[in-house]
């Protein structure tokens, strides 16, 4: 196509075939040795982003909670923007804006006046210090710096108002790990902190969810509330990540709902903690159980059939109560849509790719549907992916072998797909639509992040009803690619 | 509980050589549990007490066969005196960062837990000075409670004595990190004694032991031995019996922060005693 033939309001889609030639003949055939990222001292298209990123999440989940990132500009910087594209909500995050200085001479200086700065302007009630790589590494003291800022807080605003606003360390060298374990390591590092003391029972079951989106968090509400139960949510970002536009807004702005620090504090009392993803969120929940020997219960996320009823069946037996018939109903829609829609999705090959929890999970959920993976790439590398994998191969009697990146890049994952003879769908996030465009194949958009489409964010594919929007979802790409006109396929 | 010991000191002042003789004087003579962590790239803390023998280093098996590899089993080794070592080590010297390596191999030994609780005493043992931030990693709040500071009647050794000195009192603040005590590992130089018991004072501190100069230590070392394993009978021995006994008896009272000198002030003390003769 000419420039000139391109018309002013954008090429659609469907013409938007780029003809593609090799500039060189390595380019064209890349070199078999060097696909799995493990063999190359490079990474080509990360699956994953840092560390610090899943603690300032964590934090965002407060109550007035404002993250402070122990760190250079830039830190803060991604991590906002990220969240405003993913989320379209305004993220308030501090940072100490390190430069040349702070590298030579520690971080000290910028904490002690950055928290101060921050407590006097904002008035949050928790702050989450993340550190950074570079304070990591130059061995900032964090646990003494914070009690400097505290005496310097309380020597300023005095001891009552200093001594509101819990600040928690949370460790994040974005080298050791990726933004599920930042958010693991948030879970744990919240509940140490605050949670101090055993005081009496309060029949709650905690609730981590991980890496959920808001609309996931109000479906895992919905089934408490359908169960009867009262539950702590730990980081609940439903609200501060998906805030209604309504009066009166408060100026500095202040994001409303969030997990308090009182309910944090009332953890330790509670009849169990159940984290919905193994990677993000069990550090919490396994504190607990060893320091008050409050159950943990740490499961696949519930999410298709058997994920939702391992939760629901966990939920019913902490708390002693039987499952009402709403939820059954619930269940029995979308054992009804999965038969409905079985002809469809039955032998289709699929890709998955995510974060860990977010490949298992839906991964067992493929499988209820009768579709075949083919690979499944695990974001950040983790001990028990390929185990909890097999499992789940197990427990859906599929006896394919699927290629398993626990933890590689998107490159190896996508040299992989353009290798197979036949491939229906990728499941996955926003960094999987190259891919996807490449193969010409559709991409069903789960986890985060996903930046490129408006409203995933807000609704669920947990819970029984969530996997019915899964389902449809998967269903529906299924169609508009096996069935693109009524008049010549018609269903 | 245990106790968590930090010893600094000027480069090549004898730290290594006076913590593994004192570590094993502890165990020899008093029975103690002792683990000796040696915090220096240079991996050269614990070859008295295991013989001789190279230790396999925290960060060479984090760099060769990656974080699961490091086990206490492959990284913690059982010498003298059932004393525990560790060896930290590091990036070779020009590149990476020496400092994290102390912080990693610490945290990896804590998640690994290998300061486990029926230890009597561990020692630290810190490169020269305290550089960055990494080295600064062992008084951390919830890690050493004591510093004890190698030195000897030299400018320069008191020089760096006073600037861990001025480094520790940020900490003591923070972390309630208390200096023990100054070990004058002695280098037969005129008014040796005097000049560090005047240094110690201006300090605030005490001298814990002056420890004489003898060959035997040296005679030790090319056998790969500490003295009191080498010839416990030997004075030498008696003398790292001695600084066992007193860090043994070391008490709230001795363990103070310390007020350190000014140039000038260090400046004239050094040439009150060096004018002498």
């Amino acid at each position: 196509m000419r420039l000139s033939e391109i018309p002013v309001e954008g090429i659609p889609y469907d013409q938007l075939k780029i003809e593609k030639y090799t500039c060189t003949p390595e380019y064209a055939e890349r070199p078999a040795d060097l696909i799995p990222s493990g063999a190359r001292a490079v990474v080509v298209n990360p699956n994953r982003t840092c560390m610090p990123l899943g603690a300032m999440w964590a934090t965002m989940g407060l109550h007035k909670g404002i993250p402070f990132v122990q760190g250079a500009q830039g830190c803060t910087t991604y991590v906002r923007y990220t969240f405003s594209r993913v989320f379209k909500e305004p993220a308030t995050i501090a940072t100490a804006s390190f430069h040349e200085d702070a590298a030579v001479f520690g971080g000290r200086r910028n904490l002690i006046e950055g928290i101060r700065n921050l407590v006097v302007r904002y008035r949050p009630e928790v702050i989450g210090i993340c550190t950074t790589c570079s304070s990591e590494i130059i061995g900032d003291d964090m646990v003494s710096n914070i009690k400097a800022a505290k005496a310097k807080l309380r020597e300023e605003i005095g001891r009552e108002a200093a001594d509101a606003v819990d600040i928690v360390l949370i460790n994040t060298p974005s080298f050791a790990g990726s933004h599920v374990e930042g958010y693991d390591r948030a879970s744990r590092a919240f509940v140490e902190t605050l949670a101090t003391r055993q005081t009496g029972p309060n029949h709650k079951v905690n609730i981590i969810p991980g890496l959920l989106y808001p609309g996931d968090i109000r479906e895992i509400k919905h089934l408490l509330r359908h169960m009867g139960v009262e539950g702590i949510t730990l980081f609940d970002i439903s609200d501060p990540f998906d805030a209604p536009l309504r009066p009166p807004q408060k100026f500095p702005y202040e994001p409303p709902g969030g997990t308090t620090a009182t309910e944090i504090r009332d953890m330790a009392n509670s009849l169990a903690t159940m984290a919905l993803q193994p990677h993000a969120g069990q550090a919490g929940a396994r504190y607990l159980e060893r320091k008050y020997g409050v159950r943990a219960l740490v499961g696949q996320t519930p999410v298709g059939v058997q994920g939702t009823d391992d939760f629901i069946r966990g939920l019913s037996e902490v708390a002693g109560l039987p499952v009402p018939e709403d939820l059954l109903d619930e269940r029995g829609r979308l054992v009804d849509s999965l038969a409905d829609t079985f002809h469809h999705t039955m032998m289709k090959k699929v890709a998955v790719m995510g974060d860990p929890d977010v490949v298992l999970s839906v991964t067992r959920f493929v499988l209820e549907m009768g579709m075949e993976p083919v690979a499944l790439a695990g974001s950040s590398v983790s001990k028990t992916f390929v185990h909890s994998l097999r499992e789940i191969f197990e427990e859906g009697e599929f006896t394919g072998d699927p290629l398993v990146i626990n933890g590689g890049d998107l490159f190896e994952f996508e040299e992989y797909l353009k290798k197979l003879s036949r491939l229906d769908l990728v499941i996955g996030n926003s960094k999987a639509v190259d891919i996807a465009k490449e193969l010409q194949i559709p991409l069903v958009r789960v986890g985060f992040p996903i930046y490129d489409r408006f409203g995933y964010q807000k609704r669920a594919i947990v819970g029984y009803r969530g996997g019915e929007i899964l389902l449809a979802d998967i269903v529906n790409s299924i169609l508009g690619y096996q069935y693109p006109d009524d008049r010549t396929h018609q269903l | 509980m245990t106790r968590k010991i930090a010893i600094y000191g000027k480069g090549g002042i004898g730290k290594s050589t006076t913590t593994q003789n004192t570590a094993a004087a502890l165990s020899h003579f008093f029975d103690q549990k002792v683990m000796i962590h040696g915090c220096d790239p240079k991996a050269d803390s614990t070859r008295l007490i295991l013989g001789g023998k190279m230790q396999v280093t925290v960060l060479d098996t984090l760099r060769e066969q990656g974080e699961d590899a490091v086990t206490l089993g492959r990284v913690c080794q059982t010498g003298y005196g059932g004393i525990r070592c560790v060896e930290s080590g590091g990036p070779e010297p020009g590149v990476g960062c020496a400092g994290r390596g102390v912080i990693t191999a610490i945290n990896l030994m804590e998640e690994l837990g290998g300061y486990s609780p029926e230890l009597d005493i561990i020692f630290f043992d810190v490169l020269g000075d305290v550089v960055c931030g990494g080295f600064a990693m062992p008084v951390r709040e919830g890690k050493a409670q004591e510093i004890y500071i190698v030195a000897s009647g030299e400018m320069m050794a008191l020089y760096a004595a006073n600037n861990i000195c001025r480094g520790m009192v940020k900490y003591a603040e923070q972390s309630g990190v208390r200096l023990g005590g100054i070990i004058c590992n002695s280098r037969n130089v005129d008014g040796e004694k005097e000049l560090l018991r005047d240094f110690c004072d201006q300090l605030g501190t005490r001298m814990i032991m002056f420890v004489p100069r003898d060959n035997i230590v040296q005679k030790a070392e090319f056998n790969r031995k500490t003295v009191a394993e080498f010839d416990e009978t030997s004075g030498q021995a008696g003398a790292y019996r001695e600084l066992a006994s007193r860090i043994l008896d070391t008490d709230g009272e001795n363990l103070v922060i310390p007020q350190p000198m000014s140039m000038d002030e260090l400046e004239n003390l050094v040439v009150k005693y060096g004018l002498l003769d």
